[in-house]
Order: C-alpha cells, then sequence, then structure tokens
C-alpha cells in the first residue's frame, strides 16, 4: 500500500479550560493520524476530552499554543484565519453531534440545505439551487427519510432527527464526518440504525455530487464512550489521561 | 442567503417577534400621526395667519403715503404681482345697539381689489354657500340669506332706507359685536342683542319673495301653533346701526376732530383668527379717508377773509376766488401686495421694495423708502410671534413623542437580547457548519431590520387611517364618551387635519428601521462573539 499522507493528524495537541478560577487540562500532548477513507473510533470515558478533540480536529475550537496543532491535508490549521477556519468547517468536514443540533425552525429538507446556504454565496447558491435541493433530498431519501422531507424536528423522532443531521454533515461533501457520540441519545436499536446510516454514508456515490471529478472516499471519525458502538469501526483507539493511546485495529 | 430564510421562520413562527413587531407599529404610528395633526394644525394656523393680508405689505401709518394709484399702477405692471390694493387703517370706537362701545382697528378698502388681494369674498360670513366652502348644515341661517348680503359686503354698501340709493357700511368682524353664538359644527347662531328677538320667541324658518320667514310661538300658550310672518329684514346685528367714531390727526399728529357716523353693518366676516375677528371693523376706503381727512382736498393758496371787491370795469361786486395752487391727495396707510402664482412673499417683498423706490422718486412728497415699512405676512409684527409659538410647541410635542418611541427601541433590544439567548444552540449550529462570525451578526441585524420594516409599514398604515378619519374618530369619541377633544366652540377650528405627508411616513418608516436594527446592535454582536463549543453544550 502506498504510504498517503492522513487526511487528519494532530500533533501534540493541548486544550486547558478555566472553570471559574480552576484550570482544567483536558488534553495534554494528544496525538493522532487519520488515514484517508479508515473509520476511526476514539474510545473514552466521559470527561476524557473526546469531544475537546473532535472539535479541535473539525475546526470549531483552536488548541493552546504549544504543540504543531491539527493538519488538514498538510496544512495546519493554526496558519488558517477566522475566514479559512469557517471555510474548512464549511466544506472539508461535517459534525454529527450528540444532541442532533437541528434548527427547529426548518423542516428537514431546510436542515439539510442549510449547510449548502452557509457555503455559498447569495448568487452561486441560486444557480445551482435546484441540483442543491435534489442533492438534499436524495440524501435524505438514503437514510430513508423521503416521506419526511417537510416535517419539523418536533414532528421527527430521536433516530429521524440524527439520520436528518447526518445528511446535513454529508450535505457540501466534506472529507470528513465527524460524529460526537451519534448514539449516544438513543436507544440501542435505533442507535444500530444510525450506525447502519453512518457506514452506508461512505457508499454514497461522491462523483456524481461535486464539481471535481475524483473524490477519496469519506473518512469517519467518530467519538463515543460505548464499546460496542466502537466495534463498528475499522479502527479504535482510546484517549485517557489527555493522550491517544493506539489500540489494535479491529478484525485483521 | 441562510439569513433570509432563517429571518423568515422567526419572524412567522414565534410570538416574541410578533411583539417586538407591534412595539415598533404602535410607536411609528404614534409619531406619524401626531406629526401629521400638529403638523396640519400649524399649517391651517400659518395659513389663517394670512387672512385679509395680501403677501407683501407696505405701510407708512397715520400719515400715509399720497399719489397712491401711481404706486398701484406701477405695481400692477410687475409680472410678480397679481394684484394690489390700497388701504388705511386708524384705530376706533364702535358703538353697538345695546349700548356698549369697542375698541376697534378700522380698515378702509376698497372692496373688489381687496378681494383680488386677500380673498375677502371667501371670508364674508353671511352668504349664501359657494362651491369650495366647508359644507352648510340645512338648518343654518346661510342657506336662507339672499345673494344681496354678499353684494353688500363687497361693495361695502347698505341701500337706504328712505331713498334706496347706496350708503357706505361696515362689516365687522364675526366677533367684535360679541353677539354671535358659537355652535359645536362650527356655525354661528346670531342673538339679538335687545334681547327682543328671543323673548318674542321667534325662529327663522326660511327665506321667500325678499322676505324673511319667520315663526312665532307664543310664549304665554304652549301649545298653540306657532304663527308665521315675512320680515324685510332680520332682528339682529346685520341690517342694524353703529356709530363708529375716529380720531383724524393734523400733519403734525395732533387730533384736529372727532369723526363720527352712524353706518348701517352690512356683514359680518369671518377668519378663524380671534384677534382680527375681534378687533377690526371694514369701511369703505373712500369714506375713511373722508372721515380722517385722508382724502383729496384742493390746495388753496390762503385768502384770508372773503373780501368783496369791486370790479373797475363793470362797477359789480363780486368775490375774489381762493386761487387753486393744486391738490393735496389722498393717502393710503397700507398697500396690501399679492403675489403672483411661483412668486414666494419675500422675493415679492424685494421686488415691491425696488418699485416703491422707484416710485418715491417720481413723487417729491412720497415718503422715502427708508422711513416705509415692508412686510411679508408672516414678519407682520402680531402674526410672526405667534407662528413662532406655534411652531416651538409643535416642535416640542413631536419631541416629546419621539423620546417617547425609544422605548420601542429599548424594547426591541429586550426582546433580541432574550431572543439571542434562547438562539444560542443555533448559533453554535451555525458556526459549526461553516458560518462566519459575521454571516451570525447579520442574520440577528436583518432580524432587527425587517422587525422594522414590518412594524413600520404596518404602523405607517395604521396612521394613515387613524389621521384620514380622524374627525370621524373625533365625532364618534364626543358622541359615545360626552368628551370633545378640539371643542370647535372653544377652539377657533372645526376641522381636524387630516393629511399625511408622504415625506413623513418615508421618514419615520426609516426611521422605524433604523431603530430597531440599533435596538439588535448588542445583541448581535453578542450571537457574533458567542463560542461555538460552549454554544453546543447548552443544551
Amino acid at each position: 500500500m502506498v504510504e498517503e499522507q492522513p487526511i487528519l493528524e494532530a500533533s501534540d495537541l493541548y486544550k486547558t479550560y478555566r472553570v471559574g478560577r480552576v484550570s482544567v487540562s483536558v488534553l495534554r500532548g494528544a496525538s493522532i493520524a487519520i488515514r484517508t477513507g479508515e473509520w476511526l473510533a476514539i474510545l473514552g470515558a466521559s470527561g476524557s476530552g473526546k469531544s475537546t478533540l473532535l472539535h479541535l480536529l473539525g475546526g470549531l475550537d483552536r488548541p493552546d499554543a504549544a504543540g504543531a496543532g491539527v493538519r488538514h491535508k498538510g496544512t495546519a490549521l493554526r496558519t488558517m484565519s477566522a475566514a479559512q477556519l469557517d471555510r474548512y468547517r464549511s466544506r472539508s468536514v461535517g459534525f454529527v453531534f450528540q444532541f442532533y443540533h437541528l434548527l427547529p425552525e426548518l423542516t428537514a429538507i431546510e436542515n439539510v440545505l442549510i449547510a449548502a446556504m452557509v457555503r455559498y454565496t447569495r448568487l452561486s447558491y441560486m444557480q445551482r439551487s435546484a441540483h442543491l435541493r435534489q442533492r438534499a433530498a436524495d440524501l435524505l431519501e438514503a437514510f430513508g427519510l423521503v416521506d419526511r422531507l417537510k416535517h419539523k424536528p418536533s414532528a421527527l423522532s430521536g433516530g429521524e432527527r440524527q439520520r436528518v443531521a447526518i445528511a446535513r454533515a454529508l450535505m457540501n461533501d466534506p472529507d470528513v464526518l465527524l460524529a460526537d457520540e451519534p448514539t449516544g441519545n438513543l436507544d440501542r436499536k435505533t442507535g444500530e440504525g444510525i450506525l447502519d446510516a453512518i457506514a452506508s454514508s461512505r457508499d454514497i456515490d461522491r462523483s456524481a455530487s461535486s464539481e471535481a471529478p475524483a473524490r477519496p472516499p469519506l473518512t469517519i471519525v467518530m467519538v463515543t464512550h460505548d464499546e460496542r458502538v466502537a466495534e463498528r469501526a475499522d479502527r479504535i483507539v482510546h484517549l485517557a489521561d489527555g493522550r491517544v493511546v493506539e489500540g489494535a485495529p479491529v478484525g485483521a | 442567503m441562510y439569513q433570509a430564510l432563517l429571518t423568515r421562520r422567526y419572524l412567522t413562527s414565534k410570538v416574541m417577534p410578533l411583539l417586538a413587531v407591534l412595539a415598533v407599529l404602535l410607536s411609528a404610528a404614534m409619531v406619524l400621526t401626531v406629526w401629521s395633526v400638529m403638523g396640519g394644525f400649524l399649517n391651517m394656523l400659518l395659513a389663517s395667519g394670512k387672512s385679509l393680508m395680501g403677501d407683501v405689505l407696505i405701510t407708512y401709518p397715520v400719515r400715509g403715503i399720497p399719489w397712491y394709484e401711481d404706486l398701484l399702477a406701477q405695481l400692477e405692471d410687475d409680472p410678480a404681482v397679481a394684484a394690489a390694493t390700497p388701504t388705511v387703517e386708524a384705530p376706533g370706537l364702535l358703538k353697538l345697539p345695546d349700548g356698549s362701545v369697542r375698541m376697534v382697528q378700522v380698515v378702509g378698502v376698497e372692496g373688489t381689489g381687496y378681494d383680488k388681494v386677500t380673498g375677502f369674498r371667501k371670508s364674508v360670513w353671511w352668504r349664501p354657500p359657494e362651491p369650495g366652502d366647508k359644507p352648510v348644515p340645512t338648518a343654518d341661517l346661510r342657506t336662507f340669506i339672499p345673494k344681496r348680503y354678499l353684494d353688500e359686503a363687497l361693495a361695502l354698501t347698505e341701500p337706504d332706507p328712505v331713498t334706496g340709493d347706496p350708503k357706505p357700511a361696515v362689516v365687522l368682524g364675526v366677533e367684535v359685536s360679541g353677539y354671535n353664538k358659537r355652535n359645536r359644527d362650527g356655525t354661528l347662531t346670531p342673538r339679538d342683542p335687545t334681547g327682543w328677538w328671543e323673548a318674542l320667541g321667534l325662529q327663522v324658518e326660511g327665506f321667500n319673495k325678499g322676505a324673511w320667514i319667520v315663526q312665532k310661538s307664543s310664549p304665554g300658550d304652549p301649545d298653540a301653533p306657532p304663527q308665521r310672518s315675512a320680515l324685510d329684514e332680520l332682528p339682529f346685528l346685520i341690517d342694524g346701526q353703529v356709530t363708529l367714531s375716529v380720531l383724524p390727526l393734523s400733519q403734525q399728529g395732533v387730533v384736529v376732530n372727532v369723526e363720527a357716523r352712524r353706518l348701517p353693518v352690512a356683514n359680518e366676516f369671518r377668519t378663524d383668527v380671534y384677534e382680527v375677528d375681534a378687533n377690526t371693523v371694514l369701511f369703505r376706503l373712500d369714506a375713511l379717508q373722508a372721515m380722517l381727512g385722508l382724502d383729496e382736498a384742493r390746495r388753496v393758496k390762503s385768502a384770508g377773509e372773503l373780501v368783496p371787491l369791486v370790479d373797475l370795469e363793470t362797477g359789480q361786486e363780486r368775490f375774489d376766488a381762493p386761487e387753486d395752487i393744486g391738490v393735496d391727495p389722498a393717502r393710503a396707510t397700507s398697500v396690501l401686495v399679492a403675489a403672483a402664482p411661483g412668486v414666494t412673499p419675500s422675493e415679492l417683498k424685494e421686488i415691491v421694495k425696488a418699485r416703491y423706490e422707484t416710485f418715491a422718486k417720481t413723487r417729491i412728497d412720497a415718503p422715502p423708502a427708508q422711513f416705509v415699512q415692508f412686510y411679508t405676512w408672516q414678519e407682520r409684527p402680531g402674526v410672526r410671534t405667534f407662528v413662532a409659538a406655534v411652531k416651538k410647541e409643535t416642535g416640542l410635542v413631536l419631541g416629546l413623542f419621539g423620546f417617547i418611541s425609544l422605548t420601542a427601541v429599548f424594547l426591541v433590544f429586550a426582546i433580541f437580547w432574550a431572543m439571542v439567548s434562547e438562539k444560542t444552540k443555533d448559533v453554535g449550529v451555525l458556526r459549526a457548519v461553516g458560518a462566519s462570525r459575521q454571516g451570525v451578526a447579520r442574520l440577528f441585524l436583518g432580524y432587527g431590520f425587517a422587525i422594522g420594516l414590518a412594524g413600520g409599514l404596518f404602523g405607517v398604515g395604521v396612521s394613515y387611517l387613524i389621521v384620514w378619519n380622524i374627525n370621524a374618530i373625533h365625532e364618534w369619541i364626543g358622541r359615545v364618551f360626552h368628551v370633545y377633544i378640539w371643542d370647535p366652540s372653544i377652539y377657533y377650528f372645526t376641522e381636524i387635519p387630516n393629511k399625511v405627508d408622504p415625506l413623513h411616513a418615508i421618514m419615520v418608516l426609516v426611521a422605524a428601521c433604523l431603530f430597531s436594527v440599533l435596538g439588535a446592535l448588542a445583541p448581535a454582536v453578542k450571537a457574533a462573539r458567542m463560542d461555538p463549543v460552549r454554544a453546543l453544550r447548552f443544551e
């Protein structure tokens, strides 16, 4: 196998939070390398800093000054301006959260489309709007929500909401899907369904969707405290004491 | 792009933004309504201040301007002048039929010329209604008034009861006599000062074949049917008599005499400016000039005593006639000038001044321009202070209402602050999918603008509705609650101004949008500065 550059990597991440007068050191020199196309699970107990790691990988937060920081396809996030980081979050990554975080006033399809509305300027969006609408509908259909396009989140079950969230995360065709405890708020059966959906997202045809001719396969980084959930991934790493500990890859 | 969609949804899916829109609506409606009505009152007051004045006034009191006919001709030559008319103004004493005496300003005018400059005809009160007048209630006396009352007012004459010849008459302001009672609907009911009419229970029914049909009910027997009779004249002040006294002055300004005349009253006029209606008596220019000694006179060489001489040739007695050495011209203390369309009073004043200077050069005994006073109607002393006071009041009221409307800004601010706190998670989500800080700020600012626009548009609409129908509303409040806010029997306006200036409406709308954006500013900045991680952690 050709040694490829990891699509996402982090070296020596430090992150400290201030809670009142107390400083809490969440990450203390965490390092990780994520290969293109893999499904990585980061396993850790509550409060271990796994969400923080995910936020740093996704450019939603900045690490402390020490350490090299996060690199995406070789580019250090540290060197990016605020606008460039916004663009990174819009185009290169897609977030899925434990509590779904859908916009309550928008319908399912609008919740998916909002990702495109943020990405494109008004003019570009108007030019592509039919195509984008079709893509959003297709994504929701792929996740079994074809009858729910016009429903608001309050009319959807937890599992359905999470699937809308996954569709939203995939709308702009990112390189990496970042999932933070995606099944954490769901019962086991529904959770399985979500994990199936996440698995199937790798199969969604990416060549037909965006302008670039050849797209690398979707990379998935999932954070969880549940071992059974983690086992669905290709590789598991552990997060403990603020550092990443490599585990053996699942399967052979 | 996403801001537009979210703004639309935010506006329609919650109650709070509706309250914000309502607050802006009420403030905008309040400010525009007050502005339109108060502004309308100011315009009405300003226009009424122009009563019986023309646009520019040339005045040289007491002594008057001689050869004014020349001046008039020169003025009317100028394309900026529509018409000019001479007047004589002097203080006088008026004795009324009930014996009371009033101090008045007597103004001698030339009827038709005066009407051309000042629109006097419209001010004549006891005349048949003409197109352009405010509607007259059918029971009002004026519907029965024959046209000759108007003609007599314009000519300032009354026919002599014996010979029928026209005799000079006066036209009084409606408040001079105090005999006219103001009614709520803006009409006047004349009262007979001697009480004779009321005591007899007379009531006017109509006018037929040159006579007034009067109904008389018997005070002793209320059940008896009223009797009808025809009267040639109505027993109130019109067609009555007054005594007018004026003080002619010598060239040195010393009182030489008192001139008093018993005069018939031809009509009354009404300008709705109390000071004018209560203190002014109009009289024929030539008659007043004669009374004051300002009329044309022959200047004669003093003959001392008339001595009979004997003609040396014929032996006959003859008298040496006084030698004519010239004419002492008639004088007018003021000249009123009306501007041609498109000429402002200020522009006209300069033109009139220039013309007067030319005139003064041609006539030695005309007073030089620097001693003569030139006023636009707004500058006339009595009017100027009055207008300034009203303008200040309007400004004050508007300022207060505007200040109160600031509460709308704070209301929008409070609602937005609460909304941003509520929408914390949404902000986190938007930032997670790649929205910029500026984008988030723009979302809330645009939302503020949308609320301002919606509230402003509806507020302006509501204001139009209220102002257009304000007279009906005022009537309704009066009928139902028995509260007349602008009682025409107390104030001098019979109608509340009911027009909205579109420019004012636009200004109020722009202000509504601006202040709403202002109210949303701090909350928008707060939303933009929010840390997305903390926002998302928010449950």
